[in-house]
């Protein structure tokens, strides 16, 4: 990875992010939701994964991959959560469009 | 005189973008899955380009695999027809304005970092696995916590007859 550039790498997590965040702002079915956030946290995983690499020791390094990893596996766990939401949401409403869902109870 | 790496991680760079952007914009839910899992393995390319195998690995078998077919999953039991259009939605201007405004506060901040002499540093499988058993072994206890947290909600929220 000798000739890869910072600039390069943030704006790639940035344009990740601005488009999950785009897609949360406009997208009204909930798994296109679910995918827009899990684009937004791969952007913030990418960014964790690349200044790693740069940290003044090798346990600050390994730390930074540790917390990536474990990022990874909350992500895994959001989607789960969000899919059994969205499984309430269609046997209460019908639908999975998240501008039915006006009440929190399901 | 560009070298492989930079010409690999711009051609990654680039379909990671345009899947992302794809997947959002897909008419069919299906189709949006499809563009996610090219994401995914896109994004597994860049982290073994920057010398991170272990979390590629963990994407391609977390994200590609499992994320993947979740989803699917979730639009399996949630449509009649599988291949049914979504009905669109539209792209205001103020979402595209504010996703632009993110992107270009957050270049602007490259500015900000340290610049020159910085070495990156290239961590094996091996000394990851360690740090996650030993020094940084309470966030992988956290995670375990909330994942029991999580699948104890997920069982309640789908259970039948929560009436």
């Amino acid at each position: 990875m000798s000739g890869l550039s910072e600039v390069g790498f943030v704006a790639l997590s940035g344009a990740l992010l601005a488009v999950g965040l785009f897609g949360i702002l406009t997208r009204r079915n909930f798994i296109l939701l679910l995918v827009a956030i899990e684009i937004a946290m791969n952007a913030t995983i990418l960014n964790f994964v690349y200044f790693a690499a740069f940290a003044p020791t090798a346990a600050g390094g390994l730390s930074g991959q540790a917390i990536a990893v474990v990022l990874v596996g909350f992500a895994a766990t959001e989607v789960a959560v969000g899919l059994a939401i969205v499984l309430a949401l269609n046997r209460a409403k019908g639908t999975i469009n998240v501008a039915e869902a006006t009440q929190l109870r399901l | 005189m560009i070298g492989l790496d930079e010409a690999a991680f711009v051609l990654l760079a680039v379909v990671a973008v345009v899947t992302a952007i794809a997947a959002l914009l897909a008419r069919e839910l299906v189709h949006t899955i499809m563009w996610i899992a090219v994401f995914f393995v896109d994004l597994a390319m860049v982290y073994f380009l920057l010398d991170a195998p272990f979390l590629g690995v963990l994407q391609l078998g977390v994200y590609a695999g499992a994320v993947t077919v979740l989803l699917l999953f979730g639009i399996m039991v949630t449509r009649k027809r599988i291949f049914s259009r979504e009905a669109a939605t539209g792209i205001g201007p103020v979402p595209v304005a504010l996703a632009l405004l993110t992107f270009v506060f957050l270049v602007a901040c490259v500015g900000e970092l340290p610049t020159g002499t910085l070495v990156p540093a290239t961590y094996a499988p091996s000394a990851l696995s360690a740090t996650l058993f030993s020094s940084d072994g309470a966030w992988v206890l956290l995670l375990g916590l909330i994942m029991l947290t999580s699948v104890s909600g997920a069982i309640y929220l789908v259970r039948e007859g929560r009436e």
